[in-house]
C-alpha cells in the first residue's frame, strides 16, 4: 500500500497535483501487470490520507498508514518534521514532493526522507546568482507563514555575501490583501526588485499594492509565483501580472519537450487539464502545466525500480534500494537519489520563468533558462 | 659524434630487411595501424567498481580530469589505503550526468567544487548543468585491496640491520604486440618525429598507420608507461635521502635506494606518467627525418623504436586516468603520491557513511605529505597545473 498524505482540505490544489501524480504512475503500473519483486507480481494500492495542513493530523494519519502497512508515504511536507521518525521505526521511506523548506531533508540524520521538488536553499542560491550581477538593490520580503519564514531565512543565507545587494528585509502578514503601506516602504527604501517568499495571496498582495500606486518594480517569488491562484486573483488586471518572475524545477530536459509532452499528454487524457480559470488576450483558456504532478510520478516510478532492485517489500530494504536506482522522469532527465542526496531536484535543475499574457515561458537572460523551451498553457 | 652501433641481432634483422626490399617493393602494400591512442593493452586503470554505471550525459560538452592519488603503504612498502583527489572542469553549456566508477567507499564534495557530488555503490555521481564552465572537484576514497595491483609502482621497504632499502619498481609493464616487415625508411622517420613531438608536447597520440610491403609478422612483446619519480627516505633523526629518476623509457624499471639509521622509515614518493624521451631521441641530428639522411639507420631499429616508442607512451596515457575521465577524448592527468602511513584504517562499512575519521586523518596526513614533497621539489598542487 501506497498512503499518500496531503492537505486536500488545507490546499486542494497542492493535494490534487500529488495525488494525481501518484495515481497515473500506479494506473500506468498496473496496466503493466504490476511491479515484480524477488519471484512475486505486486499491484499498488493507493490509500489518500487528508492532513489537513496540520502536522497533529499528518502524525496521526502516518501512524494509520504504517498500521496499515505503508510501503511508502508520499507527503506535501506537512509534518514531516514530526512523522519521519515514526516511519523511521519501522524503514518506511517518506517523499516530500511539495515542500521546499530547509531542514526537511537530511540523508545522515533523516534516512528515511526523500524529496523530489525544487529546493528553498537551491533556489534561494539561484535567485542571489541571477539577481546579485544585475546590479539590482533588492527587496527581500517574506511573509510570517512557515513557508515565508523558512524562505527568509534561506535568502538571508544566499545574499549575506552581499549585504549591498539587499535594500530591505519585511516580513509582511500571511494573509492580508492590503499591504500598500508595506510596499510605500520598500519603494521609499530604494528597492529595485521585490523578492517576495510568501503564500500566493501574498503575492497577489505585493502585486496589487505595488501596481496600484503605479510602482512597476519587478517581482521575484519561488514556485508559489505560478500558483493559479494570483493570476484568478488578478484576472482583471492580466498586466499586474506581467513580468512576474518565479523559480522553479525546469519541466524540460536536454532532450527537449518531448518527454514532458508526453507525460503532459497522459495526465490530461486521464484527469483532464488543470484550468487556471483565466483567458489569455486572445481569448484562449490557461491551463497550468503538470509541473508538481510530475514529481509525485517520478517518485513513484523511483518506489517501482526500488522494489524490484530490493527483491523484497521490506521496506528497509526498500529504502535502501531507493539510493541505488535510477529511472528516466518524466522531463526525460533521470531521476534518482543516492546516499548522500535525497532530493530529486538539484540545485542545478531550478530555471526562472516570466509572465506574460497570463502564461509564462522561461527567461532569456539565465543561462539554463534560456535553453528551455516555452511549454504550451493554452488550450 | 654519437653513432648508432647496430648489434648482432639488428644487422641481421637490416640484412634480411635490405636483401627484400627490391622483393618487397613488388609486394603488394598494406597499412598496419600503430599503437595509440587506444585499445590500451589491460582494462585497468582507470578501475571500476563491481556494478554497471548508468548511462551518461555528456552532449557538447568536454571534461578535462586532474587527479592526485594519495597511497598511503605500511611499514613494508604495502598499499594499504587509498584516496583519490579529483577535479574534472566541465566545459561548455549544457547538461551533464555521469558516474564515475571504482571501489568507492566514500566521497565528499573537495574544495572549490560547484557541485556536490552522490555516491552509489561503486559510484561517484555527478549531475547538473554547465553554464559554460564547470568545476567539479571530489575527495574519493576507495577500498585499497582491489585496486592495490593497479598503481603505477611496487614498494619494497626493509631493514637489514641500521640499514634500511627501499625498492620502487615500475609495475605497468604490459604486453603488447609489434610488427615486422618493410616499410620505407623515410616514413618510418616521419611517424617517428611525429610521435616524439607528441610525447615531448605532452598531448596524446593520434592515430596513424605505417605502410607496408609484403608480409607482415606480429610479434609478442611488452611495453611499461615511463614513471618519473621523486621523493625522499627518511630515518628519525636523519637526513633523507633523495632521489628523482625515469623508470622505463630505456633506463631501469626499479631503483633502489638506501639509509642507515633506527626508528621507523618514512617514504614520500611522487610518481607520475612520464613521456618517452630517451627512446625518441634521433640519434646525432634534431629530428628523426635528418637522422636517416645523415646515417644509415636500419629500417627494421626505426620499426621497431617505432612500436616500442608508441606503445610505451600509450601505457603513459593510460595511467594518466587511474578513475575514469567521463570524456573519453578529455585531457586527464594523474599523479600518484605514497607517504608511509602509522596504520592501515579500517575500510569504513558502506551503509555507515556518517563516520570515518580515520580515513579523514589519513587524508590530511597524506596532504600533508604532498605538501612536504611540493616543498621540497617544488611540485604543483594539481597534477595539470
Amino acid at each position: 500500500m501506497l498512503a499518500v498524505d496531503v492537505p486536500v482540505t488545507g490546499s486542494p490544489y497542492v493535494a490534487q497535483t500529488i495525488r494525481n501524480g501518484v495515481g497515473l504512475a500506479v494506473d500506468r503500473l498496473d496496466r503493466g501487470g504490476g511491479v515484480t519483486v524477488g519471484s512475486r507480481k505486486y499491484k499498488l494500492k493507493v490509500k489518500l490520507y487528508d492532513n489537513h495542513l496540520s502536522a497533529r493530523r499528518a502524525v496521526e494519519d502516518t501512524r494509520e498508514a504504517l498500521k496499515a502497512g505503508a510501503v511508502a508515504i508520499v507527503t506535501d511536507g506537512t509534518g514531516v518534521p514530526a512523522t519521519w521518525q515514526l516511519a523511521e521505526k519501522k524503514g518506511v521511506p517518506i517523499a516530500i514532493t511539495y515542500d521546499g523548506a530547509t531542514g526537511l531533508v537530511n540523508p545522515v540524520t533523516r534516512p528515511n526522507v526523500f524529496r523530489i521538488a525544487p529546493t528553498s536553499h537551491g533556489i534561494a542560491l539561484r535567485y542571489a546568482e541571477y539577481l546579485i550581477p544585475k546590479g539590482m538593490k533588492i527587496g527581500l520580503l517574506h511573509d510570517d507563514s512557515a513557508y515565508g519564514q523558512e524562505g527568509a531565512s534561506d535568502l538571508d543565507s544566499a545574499f549575506s555575501e552581499n549585504p549591498r545587494s539587499v535594500a530591505l528585509r519585511m516580513t509582511l502578514p500571511a494573509g492580508a490583501t492590503d499591504l500598500s503601506a508595506q510596499i510605500l516602504r520598500a519603494r521609499r527604501s530604494g528597492a529595485t526588485a521585490l523578492l517576495v517568499w510568501g503564500q500566493p495571496s501574498t503575492i497577489a498582495a505585493v502585486l496589487t499594492a505595488a501596481r496600484t500606486i503605479g510602482w512597476q518594480v519587478p517581482v521575484y517569488t519561488p514556485p508559489t509565483g505560478s500558483d493559479p491562484f494570483i493570476r484568478q486573483r488578478l484576472a482583471d488586471h492580466p498586466d499586474w501580472v506581467d513580468g512576474l518572475t518565479f523559480a522553479s524545477g525546469r519541466m524540460t530536459a536536454e532532450v527537449g519537450p518531448a518527454p514532458f509532452q508526453s507525460f503532459e499528454s497522459q495526465y490530461e487524457a486521464t484527469y483532464g487539464p488543470d484550468k487556471v480559470g483565466v483567458r489569455n488576450s486572445h481569448g484562449q483558456g490557461v491551463v497550468q502545466p503538470p509541473e508538481f504532478p510530475m514529481y509525485s510520478y517520478d517518485f513513484v516510478n523511483l518506489l517501482i525500480a526500488a522494489l524490484t532492485h530490493a527483491g523484497s517489500v521490506d521496506p528497509h530494504k526498500v529504502q535502501a534500494a531507493l539510493n541505488q536506482v535510477t529511472t528516466q522522469g518524466a522531463n526525460g532527465d533521470d531521476r534518482s537519489f543516492n546516499v548522500h542526496n535525497h532530493e530529486g531536484v538539484i540545485d542545478d535543475d531550478i530555471y526562472f520563468a516570466r509572465f506574460h499574457d497570463m502564461t509564462y515561458a522561461p527567461v532569456t537572460d539565465d543561462p539554463l533558462s534560456s535553453t528551455l523551451p516555452k511549454i504550451k498553457q493554452t488550450r | 659524434m654519437r653513432r648508432l652501433v647496430p648489434t648482432g641481432a639488428s644487422l641481421a634483422a637490416a640484412a634480411l630487411v635490405l636483401g627484400g626490399t627490391a622483393a618487397a617493393a613488388r609486394q603488394p602494400t598494406q597499412q598496419i595501424v600503430l599503437p595509440g591512442p587506444v585499445p590500451y593493452p589491460t582494462v585497468s586503470p582507470p578501475v571500476t567498481g563491481n556494478v554497471a554505471l548508468p548511462r551518461s550525459y555528456l552532449l557538447r560538452l568536454g571534461i578535462a580530469s586532474a587527479q592526485r592519488v594519495l597511497v598511503g603503504v605500511d611499514g613494508t612498502g604495502r598499499a594499504v589505503a587509498l584516496h583519490v583527489q579529483q577535479r574534472l572542469v566541465v566545459s561548455g553549456k549544457g547538461d551533464y550526468q555521469f558516474a564515475i566508477g571504482g571501489p568507492v567507499v566514500d566521497v565528499r564534495a573537495a574544495p572549490g567544487s560547484e557541485s556536490e557530488p552522490g555516491l552509489r555503490t561503486d559510484q561517484v555521481l555527478w549531475a547538473g548543468f554547465s553554464p559554460g564552465r564547470k568545476v567539479l572537484a571530489a575527495d574519493i576514497t576507495l577500498r585499497a585491496a582491489p585496486v592495490a595491483r593497479y598503481l603505477p609502482v611496487r614498494l619494497h621497504i626493509g631493514r637489514d640491520g641500521d640499514r634500511v632499502t627501499l625498492t620502487v619498481v615500475n609495475a605497468t609493464r604490459a604486453p603488447g604486440v609489434a610488427y615486422t616487415g618493410f616499410a620505407r625508411t623515410a616514413d618510418l622517420a616521419t611517424l617517428l618525429d611525429s610521435t616524439r613531438r607528441a610525447s615531448l608536447s605532452g598531448s596524446r597520440l593520434q592515430a596513424a598507420f605505417a605502410t607496408f610491403s609484403g608480409t607482415v609478422h606480429a610479434r609478442k612483446t611488452a611495453a611499461e608507461a615511463p614513471l618519473r619519480v621523486v621523493g625522499e627516505l627518511s630515518l628519525p633523526g636523519g637526513r633523507p635521502v633523495r632521489f628523482a629518476r625515469t623508470l622505463g623509457d630505456g633506463a631501469p624499471l626499479s631503483l633502489t635506494v638506501r639509509a642507515h639509521g633506527t626508528g621507523e622509515p618514512k617514504v614520500l614518493l611522487r610518481v607520475s606518467p612520464a613521456p618517452v624521451v630517451r627512446l625518441l631521441r634521433p640519434p646525432g641530428a634534431a629530428t628523426w627525418t635528418a637522422a636517416v639522411l645523415k646515417h644509415s639507420l636500419p629500417p627494421a631499429f626505426l620499426l621497431r623504436r617505432l612500436f616500442e616508442s608508441r606503445l610505451r607512451l600509450v601505457r603513459a596515457d593510460q595511467y594518466q586516468s587511474f578513475l575514469a575521465d567521463p570524456d573519453a577524448d578529455g585531457v586527464s592527468r594523474s599523479v600518484y603520491v605514497y607517504a608511509t602511513v602509522k596504520a592501515a584504517p579500517a575500510p569504513v562499512a558502506e551503509a555507515d557513511t556518517s563516520t570515518g575519521g580515520g580515513n579523514d586523518i589519513l587524508v590530511i596526513v597524506l596532504v600533508a605529505a604532498v605538501s612536504l614533497v611540493a616543498a621540497a621539489g617544488g611540485i604543483v598542487v594539481w597534477a595539470h597545473s
